[in-house]
């Protein structure tokens, strides 16, 4: 070796420099091998015969039915915990059935009394809590138990809305209630024992409810996921750990939840008797619906949801046959639906399907009346309402799935009328621009620049830049601030926002749900976001919200509609219109608007890959 | 050795005590009252004033500090405002699926930074060598966040070599696995590989290389056996310090691919102001740093006795 | 190639103007230092054009249909609302550097100070000031940076972005700055001045901060980096910037229509953007880091 070079330049390892390199070729090479390796033996592709696989598309909260109130939390909920009453699955306009009830409640005393003969035939599932770990049967106090839960301010339900003010003497028990001692219980609280005058369980299997006002809508209230019947067993045996253990009268039981992957469940073998409908809409047996009319459900013996945050992996994986069921995002919808709206051939020539659903749903701007300049400034409010390109939103942000909103009562509620334009329902520049005039700012001279509240994610923040964009063509000027799902509700219910993106989904198919969003009482922290206040609208609400449906009653919502509209407290924005792929395999696919995820329905061709 | 061990510990405390010092400051004190978040819609008055004098919310601070503590001694970090679980449960839920992700990202991508590292020295300015270094530079400068979009819409989407998401428990989680531990990797190895590089080209130079050479030691075993050792001090180093960056590199991977790890515990916890959680997973993540940085230094201080006796 | 240039050697101690003259020939020659400065430059001219309103005017409004590729109408193509990418890319960069400079002139001067004060200290300050940055240290950037994020009580934006960001990167510049410094006050120098009696905080100020410049100037351009890539993550994960186009919001926004539509150039724009600022900086610092302080 010549001695005169230094280290440094003379390649170390000399003729051994072929081992050195082959050593770390493989070392690199190694690790991209084995990926690949493994990679390819993903699991196979062949859907389970017995097993329904959904998807939930964002955290859900538990399953306490005192936490229900978003759709991924109800359809988990809905497959184990059953109420009295249920939405019929096929018939239209929606309306209640029976379902832990026996039959339709007996009305009484103009409205004010509900008698509820309920079924004998139920059992809860078997579970550890109960003796001998059978399911014990279904009693009127477990209805009674259960809503006093959810009166319970140590329950800390979302849902005591549903029921305050309506049932006689229960908010006195909940004022009761705060000096009971903290949770859990260990046994069931003398409390619990003092009966509350509206909700009664005359004997096992009857209950009475005494309203303070003749609701219209309360029948729909007894089919909320917050009513679900409880067993009062479990919720002591499992205290805190509740929300994790359900046990419900459900056509399926929890098998496993694994949190953020997957939860799984298996058909309730303790399930009472329940067939699929024999009755529906028109058009339903020709759609092949009525095929399982008087079949025993649960049809599908097994579920097996993915959690989904990203809808990206969602709709792959049901690309791939991996999923039966999934919306479709709206960036991949141009590679689903044809421009004349109908399934790509590909698609198609995989067997899969598209349902589409109206959905009870209505999105809107609210302005905060409480702000100075926003509460004055009517025309300034109507101005804005006519520069909003509404169609061009639908169109952009969600494929044209939807139609522009011109009252708060979307189709198919009672009260809706197709041919109704607001005044300020359309978009036309030049009308808005002599409003602003009017309002004394033209061009948008002398306006301070406005804050858009909307909740931060990637559609409602293009969203807010597509409605800044349309101001901008008036000179006004408006920044954005994206806050988290919490926050945003949080500065609603403290009315710390001045233009906030809202929209609102049924929670019964009564039109006095959507009305009641500009109810003055119901300013926040309450409901009525934009802190609207209109006596006469005000006085025609409480009158309508105890009537049935006639004529007089659409007179009134139609009065209240106009008021609404001349005021312009809000701009409407959509009503939308939902599609959902189903694989060709699931059949029986009805969706429903006011119902998540009624799989127990659902049936599975046997024998198609 | 153990005198050595239990020092280190103590010095740590002061340390941990800061970061719950520090974490109960910026949340319970910045953080703003829960109980609007807790009640829902229509909260009286009566009802937030009890809520909050329940959660002990009007106590003066250095109490609730107190309380704190005791909760945290006993591994009780509270529950989650969004989900009502449990957090500790979640914790240690998620410690599984994280630590199946980082471990072997962080053994793999140091294997192959070290591995790259000793050839682009033994290739010391040639081509290889410079080909290495210009590489490593590319590769520090990318976005991890690109690399994940542009690898998933790729591998995952286009060309279907990998699963888009998701995961497994035990080995049938490796398909899963597999394309976010290369993408770590391929972040990684950039700056590791240039740090690993500069260390041994300055080992190269010390006159004890040169004789071993001039007696005729094969390349190869200058390299392993004796370069590697004594450049083992400041690799270890080396090493703890990167420890953090698997913390945010598992952030991002876990949301992508669907892992769900304390990463994406900690996202989901943000979009959701789940604050809880956040600080929950702020004292757990230090506490593994710290954790970490203890096992590295006990490896340091087999390889120096001089450090054991300081 | 002569060893001297390489060999680790003694630093020269004496303050004189000798070492930053000497760091100026060497970087002059480096062609990649000269390269990469010029990248730097011209973003910064763009970005301070597009402040000023002279060029990518029109970056907010629609000027043209959404999801357009690349074509020779738009330069860069459009995005869902039908902006120019180009523009906005533009504007994110003046973003961008605008972070940067903000975060580095919040964590520089923290650092500088802090790391003084540790260093000159004798008794009490030291040791809470090495508590205090260990302690963040042990914290996860990313949480810390997320958690700052959420909680600062100034709201949303660039401010909040900032203050999360420089508080999180002034620990490496402080160690730093105390480690020299304790170097520094062995030296026979500062002795002597001790001996004369000048006071501890003018030795600080005037004889030994003069010394640290050059590695203050190489963390200086670290932490900008370090910003710029943050504010990306940050901005996408939604607790950064909201409203503005940062490269982040529009990766964001990017990504699903990459994967839905296969629209490409907004991913790349955004990435191949901060891809070479990055660089641009990396080689930069580099440079400075192998003139200034070639330990």
């Amino acid at each position: 070796m010549p001695v005169h070079l230094t280290p440094y330049q003379r390649p170390i390892g000399g003729g051994r420099k072929g081992r050195v390199a082959a050593l770390l070729a493989a070392a690199v090479c190694f690790p991209a091998l084995s990926m690949g390796i493994l990679a390819a033996c993903s699991p196979s592709e062949k859907p389970p015969a017995d097993t329904y696989r959904g998807a939930i598309t964002g955290n859900i909260k538990s399953f306490d039915p005192a936490h229900a109130g978003d759709e991924n939390t109800n359809t988990i909920q809905y497959q184990v915990y059953e109420a009295l009453y249920q939405y019929h699955y096929l018939s239209r306009p929606y309306d209640v059935e029976p379902l832990l009830a026996a039959a339709m409640p007996i009305v009484s005393d103009s409205g004010l009394t509900y008698t509820v003969a309920l079924r004998t035939d139920v059992y809860f599932q078997d579970d550890p809590c109960f003796p001998q770990g059978h399911g014990r049967k279904l009693s009127a106090h477990d209805f009674v138990y259960s809503l006093k839960r959810l009166a319970d301010v140590r329950t800390q339900t979302t849902g005591w809305w549903v029921l305050e003010g309506k049932i006689l003497g229960l908010d006195a028990w909940r004022q009761a209630s705060e000096s009971l001692p903290p949770l859990p219980d260990t046994a069931s609280p003398p409390l619990y024992a003092q009966p509350v005058a509206g909700l009664e369980a005359w004997d096992d299997s009857t209950v009475i409810i005494r309203l303070t006002h003749p609701y219209p809508y309360f029948k729909y209230l007894l089919a909320m996921p917050y009513l679900a019947l409880v067993a009062k067993e479990a919720v002591l045996h499992y205290g805190q750990e509740f929300l994790n253990h359900p046990v419900g009268t459900g056509p399926y039981r929890l098998t496993e939840w694994r949190r953020n992957l997957r939860l799984r469940f298996e058909r309730n073998e303790n399930f009472h008797s329940e067939t699929y409908p024999r009755e529906g809409e028109s058009g339903d047996s020709a759609v092949g619906l009525m095929r399982d009319a008087g079949r025993v459900l649960p049809l599908i013996a097994k579920l097996d949801f993915g959690i989904f945050e990203e809808s990206q992996p969602m709709w792959l994986n049901f690309l791939r046959g991996r999923l039966d069921r999934s919306g479709i995002p709206k960036d991949n919808y141009a590679e689903a639906v044809m421009p004349n709206k109908r399934l790509r051939q590909d698609l198609e020539a995989k067997g899969i399907d598209m349902v589409k659903l109206r959905e009870l749903y209505t999105g809107y701007i609210a302005f905060n009346l409480k702000d100075t300049l926003l509460g004055r400034a009517k025309a300034l409010r109507q101005a804005m309402a006519l520069a909003y390109d509404v169609e061009e939103s639908i169109e952009t942000f969600s494929n044209g799935r939807g139609i522009r909103a011109q009252s708060p009562i979307p189709p198919g509620l009672f009260g809706y009328d197709s041919a109704y334009v607001s005044p300020y329902g359309r978009f036309d520049l030049e009308a808005a621009e002599k409003k602003l005039a009017e309002a004394g700012y033209a061009g948008g001279k002398g306006l301070p620049d406005f804050e858009y509240l909307a909740v931060s994610g990637t559609g409602t923040r293009q969203l807010g830049e597509h409605f800044a964009q349309c101001m901008r063509r008036l000179g006004i000027r408006v920044n954005l601030v994206a806050a988290t799902w919490p926050e945003y509700l949080d500065r609603m219910k403290k009315g710390k926002f001045q233009i906030v993106r809202a929209a609102w989904g049924a929670d019964y198919p009564d039109p006095e749900n959507f009305l009641m969003l500009l109810y003055g009482p119901n300013e926040p922290p309450g409901e009525n976001n934009a802190s609207y206040h209109n006596p006469v609208y005000d006085s025609l609400y409480r009158r309508m919200a105890v009537m049935q449906d006639s004529p007089e009653r659409l007179a009134l919502v139609h009065r209240m509609r106009d008021i609404a509209a001349e005021d312009c407290p809000w701009i409407l924005v959509n009503h939308r219109l939902a599609e959902t792929l189903i694989q060709g395999r699931l059949r029986n696919v009805k969706l429903n608007a006011v119902m998540s995820a009624p799989i127990k329905y659902y049936g599975l061709e046997s024998g198609t890959p | 050795m153990k005198a050595f061990i239990l020092r280190r510990l103590a010095q740590m405390i002061p340390t941990l005590f800061g970061v719950i010092l520090l974490t109960f400051l910026l949340f319970q004190v910045v953080g703003g009252n829960p109980v609007y978040r807790l009640l829902g819609k229509n909260a009286t008055p009566r009802e937030i004033a009890r809520l909050t004098h329940q959660l002990g919310l009007d106590q003066p601070l250095i109490i609730r500090f107190l309380h704190y503590l005791g909760d945290l001694a006993s591994l009780d970090f509270g529950r989650s405002w969004e989900t009502h679980q449990r957090i500790a449960a979640m914790i240690g839920e998620g410690l599984g699926p994280s630590l199946s992700l980082a471990i072997p990202a962080f053994i793999l991508g140091t294997l192959i930074s070290l591995g790259l590292a000793l050839l682009a020295a033994a290739r010391h300015k040639l081509g290889m060598d410079r080909a290495l270094v210009i590489l490593s530079v590319l590769g520090m400068s990318f976005s991890l966040l690109a690399i994940i979009i542009g690898a998933q819409y790729l591998l995952a989407f286009r060309w279907d070599l990998f699963p888009i998401s998701g995961w497994e428990p035990g080995w049938r989680g490796l398909p899963y696995l597999a394309l976010p531990i290369g993408l770590w990797v391929v972040s990684q190895i950039g700056a590791d590989t240039r740090y690993y590089r500069t260390l041994i080209i300055e080992e190269l130079q010390k006159d004890y290389v040169r004789a071993a050479q001039a007696r005729g030691v094969p390349g190869y075993r200058i390299l392993g056996k004796h370069v590697l050792r004594n450049a083992a001090l400041p690799i270890i180093t080396q090493l703890t310090m990167a420890l953090p960056t698997l913390f945010t590199g598992s952030l991002l991977l876990e949301n992508f691919f669907g892992i769900p790890g304390l990463g994406n515990v900690s996202v989901s916890a943000l979009n959701a102001s789940d604050l809880p959680v956040i600080q929950a997973m702020v004292v757990v993540g230090a506490v593994l740093y710290m954790l970490a940085n203890l096992l590295g230094d006990i490896l340091y201080a087999l390889f120096d006795p001089r450090v054991r006796l300081s | 190639m002569s060893a001297a240039k390489i060999k680790p050697g003694p630093r020269p101690a004496a303050p004189s103007a000798g070492p930053w003259l000497l760091a100026w020939k060497k970087l002059r020659r480096n062609r990649l230092f000269l390269l990469s400065a010029a990248v730097i430059g011209v973003y910064i001219v763009l970005a301070s054009l597009a402040a000023l309103g002279v060029i990518a005017t029109r970056f907010q409004e629609a000027v043209g249909p959404g999801y357009q590729p690349p074509s020779a109408e738009f330069a860069w193509g459009t995005d869902v609302l039908g902006r120019s990418v180009l523009a906005r890319l533009v504007h994110g960069a003046r973003l961008s550097l605008l972070v940067g400079l903000l975060t580095t002139g919040i964590a520089i001067p923290i650092g500088v100070v802090l790391g003084l004060l540790a260093g000159m200290s004798r008794r009490f300050l030291d040791p809470l000031i090495v508590w205090f940055y260990t302690t963040l240290d042990s914290i996860p950037t990313l949480l810390l940076l997320l958690s700052l994020a959420l909680l600062l009580p100034t709201g949303k934006g660039v401010l909040t972005l900032c203050l999360a960001l420089g508080t999180t990167s002034w620990v490496a510049t402080c160690r730093i700055v105390r480690g020299e410094v304790m170097r520094q006050r062995e030296l026979p120098y500062v002795r002597a001045a001790k001996a004369v009696g000048v006071p501890a905080w003018r030795i600080g100020i005037k004889h030994v901060l003069p010394n640290l410049w050059h590695l203050v100037l190489v963390q200086a351009s670290l932490v900008f980096v370090f910003a710029i890539k943050s504010e990306v993550i940050l901005s996408y994960l939604g607790v950064g910037i909201v409203d503005k186009p940062s490269w982040g919001v529009m990766i964001d926004d990017a990504r699903i229509e990459l994967i839905g539509r296969g629209a490409w150039w907004q991913f790349t724009g955004a990435t191949a953007a901060l891809f070479i600022l990055v660089l641009a900086f990396n080689l930069f610092s580099d440079a400075l880091k192998e003139a200034l302080d070639p330990r």
